[in-house]
């Protein structure tokens, strides 16, 4: 113990003056290419799950295929899905429009009705958590279940929505089978569907607002409205921002509520009545696997791809905190 | 063993295990159809060549080597499921050798399961395919032709609609199994409600039955609809419009089918059936299939393969009444048919085989549960349900079981029935079609305009085709 350096000795000035020691193993020698070597599996995966497909549906779209040829078979057409599908193809067109009338609709109630969810259900109300699980519960079930179950539950004939209508003398309404009706009861679905998760989620953000500054507005004299205004929707922002992309994103890309709920079982082919359900991605489906254009498929993909990087941009800059 | 080596192990070890499942799952191109296993055992044909060509001999494993043969169809419910699989196993018991992977999905998913199957490289190698389909899968090389045997026996036992219906540039490409028209179904009950004593047979006397057994109540809600539709269903609205439209004298395509000709007078006349109907509230859009069969509705144009629904439907059987489809002034009645076959995928290792399955199952007295003179598949189409079988000793052999009214007004049909045009691109048309009509039917477009868009997009669509 007696030759041990003090914390002032001039040996453990030196100690600590001298560079730090290379790592004399060979691992630590080549620290960094190890590194690399871990992570060649994830990287590995991503390149060929994520990253390869996405090269492979632009070149396909640049391609005729009829998904049954050999790929090397397939003939370079340029430019031309694309032209058509910009020009030429209107049941893309009204898909493009059924789509943002879902994403514009769905996205707006969904956040608008997922706040005031949250925020009942964070003021002391009885039975809170028995609340935010029957919220959840929908988000659990596979939008194709749903999606089964609510065209039952529309039925024009033996629906129990209808019904219910019934007991008010509303006479039944036709919902999925009406033109008018099929896509806000689409909306509808969806909005049924998914509010419970962004409940969920305003609801972890409210918890994370420091209930001092709530307590500083009360001393200052804020009503609620001024609260909610001042404190709670800026600090909200974060939240907010994740929300409207997230549900962005997933609803320029509905497929499974619009193909379970319009495609009436085994024998109909989608897109409710005169296509007026009709969204992207379910005329993708239909352009690859049913007429086996899996070019203009891709080319459709490719450009939905656009239309989302180029909305999520937009979003990120309009809702970015101010530094 | 150190860290450093246990963790250089297992770094190795998961970059090779990635390696080797992703090069599985990357697709192959087509094997040709030379890269089968060597010859080993001679192939079955001995009868005489066939008009169209038989495919190469295949080669196969021999007699008593383990084979697995995948089998895909959309007969998956239930009651289809089981019958067709003791089938299979029927012929397992004869063939020790062979073992039968049965795969089914819903008629929605038939085709998907198909195309992505194939582009994976994991196609099945016996396919109950709709005719429609067949231009588009022999331009991708998809289906095998058959072999000498097959072909001949084909071209003996078939009728020419049959073999026509399986028939793509010059080539049968598979055996005919389930014939499918459409005619007007009736509820014998209701019309008889509304005093009409026998079921339309032209097309004005179709629009006043279906108005005369309608019934509306006091908001003006109908409460049963003299006709159904079918909207939201391609063939459910296609078909019994392109029924009525050959039966009012119009045509769909023209002779080589680089034309749609839907846009005609006739056609325009034939939608305007619809249009009045719906117009004076004899239909109710919103009104599917269950409202017939529930015993609501006085009339629908279906296909006989509903035929095993309406069986156990609430309406009673005995209610149930089928007559040829409605006609215009100066045309004869004229039902639309469409066909399924069996087919073989050009890509099976074991195409040999694959054959000798689907023959055995469309051959008279191969299965020990079949009536006398039936083909196992001819017994399953009759029992199990309830359609037509193509075979004509089908037909004899299984009389009994097509002898009431319903089927045999349904077989009656096939004598004057048109099949679909099976073309390049069909599927995509009729789409087209069926988006149209029921942009006229709910007021979206006038029927004119709807047609002329149809037709437009049609001409486009089998020019691009060609």
């Amino acid at each position: 113990m007696a030759d041990r350096p003090s914390a002032t000795s001039p040996v453990l000035a030196r100690e600590v003056a001298r560079p730090i020691p290379q790592p004399r193993s060979r691992l630590g020698r080549h620290r960094a290419l190890w590194a690399y070597i871990f992570i060649s599996p994830a990287i590995l995966a991503l390149l060929l799950f994520a990253l390869g497909p996405i090269l492979f549906t632009f070149w396909v779209s640049v391609h005729d295929w009829n998904l049954i040829a050999p790929i090397p078979d397939m003939p370079f057409v340029g430019l031309e899905n694309y032209r058509y599908i910009l020009t030429k193809d209107a049941t893309f067109q009204q898909a493009l429009r059924n789509t943002f009338i879902f994403t514009i609709l769905g996205v707006g109630a969904n956040t608008v009705l997922g706040l005031l969810g949250a925020l009942l259900l964070n003021s002391p109300i009885r039975a809170r958590a028995i609340w935010r699980s029957i919220f959840f519960l929908p988000i659990l079930t596979a939008p194709l279940a749903l999606g089964m179950m609510w065209t039952a539950l529309l039925n024009k004939n033996y629906g129990l929505v209808n019904e219910i209508l019934g007991v008010f003398h509303i006479p039944p309404q036709p919902f999925l089978s009406n033109p008018d009706q099929a896509l806000p009861s689409i909306i509808l679905i969806a909005i049924y569907q998914y509010v419970g998760y962004y409940i969920i989620l305003y609801t972890a953000g409210l918890q994370g607002i420091p209930q001092e500054y709530y307590d500083a507005a009360a001393v200052d004299g804020a009503n609620k409205w001024q609260t909610f205004w001042s404190i709670t929707l800026p600090l909200l922002r974060p939240v907010l921002l994740f929300i409207i992309v997230t549900n962005t994103i997933g609803a320029l890309q509905v497929f499974d509520i619009v193909f379970a709920a319009t495609t009436g079982g085994a024998e109909t082919s989608g897109g409710g009545p005169a296509g007026s359900t009709m969204v992207v991605v379910l005329h993708m489906y239909n352009t690859a696997f049913k007429f086996f254009r899996m070019g203009r498929a891709t080319a459709m993909a490719t450009i939905l791809f656009a239309i989302i990087f180029i909305i999520t941009l937009i979003q990120l800059r309009l809702l970015r905190q101010r530094e | 063993m150190n860290k450093q080596n246990l963790f250089k192990i297992l770094s190795v070890v998961s970059m090779m295990l990635l390696a080797t499942a992703c090069a599985g799952a990357v697709p192959t191109s087509a094997p040709s159809a030379t890269s089968a296993p060597a010859a080993t055992s001679a192939p079955a044909a001995t009868s005489a060549p066939a008009a169209t060509s038989a495919a190469a001999p295949t080669s196969a494993p021999a007699a008593g080597n383990p084979v697995k043969l995948v089998v895909l169809t959309h007969w998956g419910e239930e009651a289809l499921l089981k019958p067709m699989q003791a089938k299979f196993e029927e012929y397992q018991k004869q063939n020790p050798n062979v073992t039968i992977e049965y795969q089914t999905v819903t008629f929605d998913q038939l085709l998907t399961k198909i195309t992505t199957g194939r582009a994976a490289g994991i196609s099945p190698d016996v396919y109950h395919f709709y005719n429609l389909w067949m231009p588009d899968f022999v331009k991708g090389g998809l289906l095998d032709k058959p072999p000498a045997d097959v072909l001949a026996d084909i071209q003996a036992n078939y009728s020419e609609g049959s073999q026509k219906a399986v028939t793509y540039q010059g080539q049968l490409w598979g055996y005919p199994t389930e014939i499918n028209t459409w005619q007007l179904i009736y509820n014998k009950k209701l019309l008889q409600d509304a005093g009409i004593t026998k079921p339309p047979e032209t097309l004005d006397e179709l629009k006043a039955a279906a108005c005369k057994a309608k019934q509306v109540d006091s908001s003006g809600k109908i409460t049963q609809p003299g006709l159904i539709l079918l909207p939201g269903w391609d063939s459910g609205v296609v078909h019994p419009y392109l029924s009525l439209l050959w039966s009012n004298g119009g045509e769909y395509l023209n002779a080589d089918a680089s034309k749609a000709l839907f846009n005609s007078p006739e056609g325009l006349a034939t939608l305007q059936v619809y249009q009045d109907m719906i117009k004076d509230k004899c239909i109710d859009l919103s009104a599917g299939m269950d409202v017939f069969a529930n015993g609501k509705a006085a009339m629908i144009i279906m296909a006989n393969f509903w035929r095993s629904t309406l069986q156990t439907a609430p309406i009673g059987y005995e209610n149930v009444a089928v007559a040829p489809i409605p006609h215009g002034a100066n045309s004869k009645s004229t039902a639309l048919q469409y066909n399924w076959a069996y087919g073989v995928d050009a890509n099976s290792k074991n195409k040999e085989e694959a054959w000798k399955l689907v023959k055995w199952l469309n051959t008279p007295g191969t299965s020990p549960s079949a009536p006398s003179g039936a083909t196992p598949i001819g017994d399953f189409l009759t029992s199990a349900l309830g359609a037509m079988p193509s075979r004509l000793s089908d037909q004899k052999a299984l009389a009994d079981r097509l002898n009431d009214d319903f089927i045999k007004a349904y077989l009656a049909s096939t004598q004057t029935a048109r099949p679909e045009p099976v073309v390049p691109g069909g599927q995509e048309v009729k789409t087209t079609l069926q988006t149209n009509i029921e942009d006229a039917w709910f007021g979206k477009k006038d029927p004119k305009t709807a047609l002329a868009d149809a037709a437009e997009e049609a001409d486009r669509i089998l020019a691009e085709n060609k």
